[in-house]
């Protein structure tokens, strides 16, 4: 009798956890609108009325680097003071810029504007979370390169959406110190007499130049950079013809890191790893490049743009250091410190080459842009600030202010500089966009896993190296697409 | 023979202590590590002149309570210190009246409930979090410090069994006496049993308060408002580049534990001696 209970109790919870899951789902979180319906190319001038909501609290996220550098504040004094009539008041969401939409948005707990890059942003339109954007209708439109719109479209029912706007572009940008070029560089590292010393125009003098300083003082590095990180050393693989997706990064069918000759890029990036020390196996260069750089033990690295200000920071601390005051520590590393585009790489790949021929390099880019939540209550309202926050004027300010690269381009002229180059990489394809499918979460572990071990091979001796020619990485390549490829789909 | 003894024990207590210094340097050094990092002058652990900081300063410690456009620790701080305090005082409240209740008194599903909290204890608080999520979103509760204290102090009598062994040891007879003077339960509770028990309210308290502290999965998951955060997330969310902050903030997380330790561990002996007279 007693057993019988027991199990008639088991039963019974059992059957309680399975029902769990049947029935009206009454839960108090909205939904995202189904984008699916019938009425697709409606539901953007339905949510977008242009009917201004009156007397609201609109919560922008935007990222760190912006509020830290004052950008922000401005920002939102600005569109409140022009939207005060309508009582429309835009506050710092206050959330970390790594949010969680997804999980976080249904219940109300999610900004209303986000701020983020593009592959982000579409990982949240694919899941519904954000709102497809009247974008031909903003003032922004036709000033933003169709390379950047692209970045935010997505098809759904044979209607294509876009669901962010454009900002910024963010691709590799070389950064070195011109206080330590050699002190012959004008004579003997600028071949073309162009006044810009050889390192900063193509690898191979880059290559050299790293070579000589370490043999000089084997505590001195010339250029160096973690290898593993996919973001950074997949521009070398893009330049001699591979790829991340095919069909212009949407097909996650056809995977293409050993396409072309990307091997050649493998084999720079190898030759790049035996000037350098083991840590470019893992990312302790990524974290150290600050203060090494500043410290001079490197010479140049890669990285984003938006890290301009972090250099230049451990520069003037480390002139300080020295005894020198503030504001000459401060004039003396704008002065030294550089920030340019990346230098061209040899069409055979080989580092050491004499009168090589060169290729224009490639990298992996994003663009940072502002999106709409689809939980937000006040759609027209954010897409006022959004319009707001992408005239000329904000985005010349954004650029002053943050170093970064406008994507309009009457912004990009008018700040000029590095932000004219990545503009015109963009235009130009040489900044390969990171896709934006949902699959390419996949490449970043095979990715880090080749790169690691590519960088590896430099420290291994003769007899242990994996990768002795260009036929191995090739297959290396090769395998890091299957590997994809079997993530992506081996569930599906 | 004397001598062979002598040695012999100068041996031992020359092995015991070297053990015991180099157990104690395994754990100290870790410590030592993290509070010299935290006065580097450079800010970066990269800048270290092998293994400890080139240069000290302070620097870090005085951007750590100004600075506070991105990482507002004062706050986090402050925050902690409220979560923390609230649960103390109510979670020790609730743990040391169901141990009470468990020890002394003895009702029907008594046994079946001792059986299924020691059971529901034995699951890691994590399982639940989902569960937890759900439920505070629902309350309205996410985004709210009142949420963390609630969740914290109702989960702390879950663990009453180690106060009922306490009371368990306070002799019955002493009851029975009062009873016989006429005390009610709520008279023998807080005139004789609750000055006998100062030891295992103070270890309650202690332990009420240091989980708060530093747990970082709960506040993570309701709290969403960077204002909001304890100083365990608030650490976590700080920039790559913000190692001697991260430290500096890490060491002075410490200092509210140590106060309350040497103000609390005075009543802890009081309150053992004091049992042991009336005993």
């Amino acid at each position: 009798m007693k057993k019988k209970s027991i199990a008639l109790l088991m039963i019974a919870s059992l059957s309680i956890g399975i029902f769990t899951g049947c029935g009206k789902n009454t839960d108090s979180a909205q939904t995202a609108p189904d984008t699916q319906t019938g009425e697709e190319s409606g539901i953007v001038s339905t949510v977008f009325n242009g009917e201004l909501e009156h007397d609201v609290t609109i919560q922008v996220l935007e990222n760190d680097t912006a509020v830290s550098k004052g950008y922000f504040a401005e920002l939102i004094k600005a569109f409140n003071e022009e939207y005060a009539e309508y009582g429309i008041v835009a506050v710092d969401a206050n959330m970390n810029q790594y949010l969680d939409l997804a999980n976080d948005g249904p219940y109300g707990y999610g900004p209303d504007v986000l701020y983020q890059a593009n592959d982000i942003i579409m990982q949240y339109a694919e899941g519904k979370h954000i709102y497809p954007l009247p974008v031909e209708k903003m003032e922004c439109f036709d000033k933003i390169p169709e390379t950047a719109w692209a970045a935010y479209r997505i098809e759904l029912g044979g209607t294509a959406y876009t669901c962010g706007v454009p900002v910024n572009v963010q691709a590799p940008m070389l950064y070195y110190r011109k206080d330590l070029l050699p002190e012959d560089w004008e004579t003997n590292w600028d071949d073309n007499g162009n006044k810009i010393p050889d390192m900063a125009e193509n690898w191979n003098a880059m290559y050299a130049y790293s070579v000589n300083r370490h043999e000089e003082d084997s505590s001195r590095y010339g250029y160096m950079k973690s290898l593993y990180d996919v973001y950074f050393s997949s521009g070398f693989l893009f330049t001699y013809g591979g790829y991340v997706f095919g069909n212009n990064n949407t097909d996650p069918s056809d995977i293409g890191f050993s396409a072309g000759e990307a091997e050649k890029g493998a084999w720079v990036l190898s030759q790049l790893a035996g000037a350098m020390s083991e840590e470019c196996i893992d990312d302790s260069i990524t974290t150290n490049a600050y203060s090494k750089l500043a410290d001079g033990t490197y010479f140049a690295t890669i990285t984003t743009p938006d890290m301009y200000s972090t250099f230049l920071d451990e520069m003037v601390l480390a002139y300080e250091n020295e005894g020198i005051e503030e504001a000459e520590a401060r004039a003396r590393a704008e002065e030294n410190l550089v920030m340019t585009t990346l230098p061209s790489l040899p069409e055979s790949g080989d580092l050491t080459e004499e009168n090589a021929t060169f290729l224009e390099a490639k990298s992996m880019g994003g663009i940072n842009g502002y999106a709409i939540s689809a939980y937000t209550k006040y759609p027209n309202a954010c897409l006022a600030f959004v319009e707001f926050a992408t005239s000329y004027e904000m985005m010349v300010k954004r650029s002053e202010l943050l170093g970064v690269a406008p994507a309009r381009n009457d912004a990009a002229d008018t700040a000029g500089g590095t932000s004219q180059l990545l503009y015109d990489n963009l235009e130009s394809g040489n900044i390969v966009l990171m896709p934006s499918i949902k699959e390419v979460s996949q490449i970043w572990t095979p990715g880090e896993t080749f790169f690691t071990d590519l960088a590896k091979d430099a420290f291994r001796t003769e007899k242990e190296k994996k990768y002795t020619d260009l036929d191995a990485m090739k297959k290396g390549l090769e395998t890091v697409d299957q590997q994809i490829y079997d993530a992506i789909f081996t569930l599906k | 023979m004397r001598r062979k003894i002598n040695a012999g024990k100068m041996l031992d207590t020359v092995v015991t202590y070297a053990i015991l210094l180099a157990v104690a340097f395994v754990f100290f050094f870790p410590c030592l590590w993290l509070i010299l990092a935290s006065f580097s002058k450079s800010g970066s652990i990269y800048s270290f002149d092998g293994f400890f900081p080139a240069q000290y300063s302070t620097a870090s410690f005085v951007k750590l309570f100004t600075d506070t456009t991105m990482y507002n620790y004062p706050k986090w701080f402050l925050n902690t210190l409220l979560i923390a305090a609230g649960s103390c005082a109510l979670g020790t409240f609730l743990t040391i009246l169901t141990a009470y209740t468990m020890s002394r008194f003895t009702f029907r599903m008594r046994k079946p409930m001792m059986k299924t909290t020691m059971v529901l204890g034995m699951f890691p608080s994590f399982m639940g979090m989902t569960v937890v999520y759900l439920l505070m979103t629902q309350f309205g509760l996410i985004n709210h410090l009142g949420g963390l204290i609630l969740i914290y102090a109702s989960g702390a009598p879950m663990g009453y069994l180690t106060q009922k062994g306490f009371f368990d040891t306070i002799p019955k007879s002493i009851d029975e006496a009062a009873k016989i003077d006429g005390a009610t339960n709520f008279q023998i509770f807080t005139r004789i049993n609750l000055p006998l028990s100062k030891p295992i309210i103070v270890y309650t308290a202690l332990t009420s308060f240091t989980w708060p502290w530093s747990d970082f999965i709960l506040p993570k998951l309701l709290l969403k408002e960077k204002n909001l955060y304890t100083v365990a997330v608030g650490l976590m969310s700080l920039d790559e580049t913000e190692f001697a902050r991260f430290a500096a903030g890490s060491v002075f997380i410490a200092v509210p534990i140590v106060i309350l330790y040497f103000c609390l561990v005075k009543n802890m002996v009081n309150g053992i001696s004091e049992g042991a007279v009336k005993g």
